[in-house]
């Protein structure tokens, strides 16, 4: 097979601090540096419930005048945005179920942003599940370890994320 | 492999992330692998306010940075002749690690993507990666940015577009390859080792 084409590529090694930083002998070792970040992680925890409280606040408000206003731009993206935030740090704190419902609530609001119809019984069903998940007791739960909820959620999500085109298919 | 331990102390890293909570968490999480120079942005004009005040040594961005989103915003570093900070490693954190939102990341410019939620294991081992296996950069008229071939397999029809391409070497044969007997025999020994 012949060439295409040449392409003109200048290739170089930059200067490069974090590469050479970072492989100096003296830092912690894997294992230790682990512990030690976990531990941080700990020291953060308590602060995990009022950040999520204050984030269900910032959604349940969002998601209201987002039911009363469905074609909202603003209003979405502000739901989405606590979704997100939400589902990004949920599994790193031991609350596993806040990931989960809180990825299935924002794949629900990217479907309506694609063009599904908001179903506001969907959502608030995603709500009463976030409430439910962010207690204490459900810290440490793994999505398979309550089936029933999780399918529940994943069968209604599924639903509500049909957009018109998907819907003729 | 065994991931190799690095040493972050005095390296200066810059978090970009919109979450507050969870810049703290990766704050914490970097302070626990040795790491005592952290900075925290919450969107793109503090990052780039940072990149043009302070050079960092590594950046931490998520993928969905507002306003302008955290690809857009690798592009815009790594196309900046002007800007010191241009060849900076970069690991963009996105909660959507599938197939496309790795090539964008890495056709974009950017080192290593991680997923979200984090995890300290997750974090490091990247970290780790990215020190241990520097890449070269790769400056041409449609990318600036590293290497994108780094595990090179071989080229699409057996020849690379680069100048410098080489043919790809095949270490030549020792000896006879084992018989499809000795293989069996390989195979039913291991089996009956089992049980």
């Amino acid at each position: 097979m012949k060439k295409k084409q040449d392409i003109p590529a200048t290739v170089f090694y930059p200067e490069n601090r974090f590469d050479r930083m970072a492989r100096r002998a003296g830092g912690v070792p894997r294992e230790q540096a682990l512990a030690q970040a976990q531990a941080q992680v700990d020291e953060i925890a308590p602060g995990f419930t009022p950040w999520l409280e204050q984030e269900m606040q910032a959604l349940c408000t969002a998601i209201d005048a987002l039911s009363k206003n469905p074609a909202s731009k603003m209003h979405r993206e502000k739901a989405t945005q606590s979704s997100e935030q939400m589902r990004d740090t949920g599994s790193t704190l031991g609350f596993e179920l806040v990931t989960f419902v809180a990825k299935n609530l924002c794949d629900i609001l990217e479907a309506v942003a694609a063009g599904a119809t908001y179903d506001k019984e969907v959502v608030d069903c995603h709500i009463d599940a976030l409430r439910l998940a962010k207690h204490e007791r459900y810290r440490g739960l793994r999505p398979d370890q309550v089936p029933e909820l999780v399918n529940g959620l994943l069968r209604v999500g599924e639903k509500a994320s049909l957009v018109p085109n998907q819907k003729n298919d | 492999m065994k991931n190799p331990t690095i040493n972050l102390r005095d390296l200066m890293i810059l978090i970009a992330d919109p979450n507050a909570y969870l810049r703290r968490v990766v704050n914490g999480m970097l302070r626990g692998f040795g790491a005592n120079k952290i900075f925290e942005v919450e969107n793109s004009s503090g990052l780039f306010l940072a990149l043009s005040n302070q050079r960092f040594d590594i950046l931490l961005c998520d993928t969905k940075l507002p306003p302008h989103g955290g690809l857009t915003l690798v592009r815009t570093i790594r196309q900046n002749a002007d800007n010191e900070n241009r060849t900076i490693p970069i690991m963009l954190m996105t909660a959507e690690a599938n197939e496309r939102t790795v090539k964008t990341a890495r056709d974009a410019g950017a080192n290593i993507v991680v997923a979200k939620p984090l995890s300290p294991t997750s974090l490091y081992d990247r970290l780790s990666w990215i020190a241990f296996n520097p890449r070269p950069f790769i400056d041409t008229a449609s990318y600036f940015g590293p290497d994108r071939r780094f595990k090179i397999e071989g080229y699409p029809g057996g020849i690379g577009r680069r100048k410098g391409d080489k043919p790809m070497e095949v270490a030549a044969e020792i000896g006879p390859a084992l018989a499809q007997n000795d293989i069996d025999s390989l195979f039913n020994t291991a089996r009956s080792g089992k049980t």
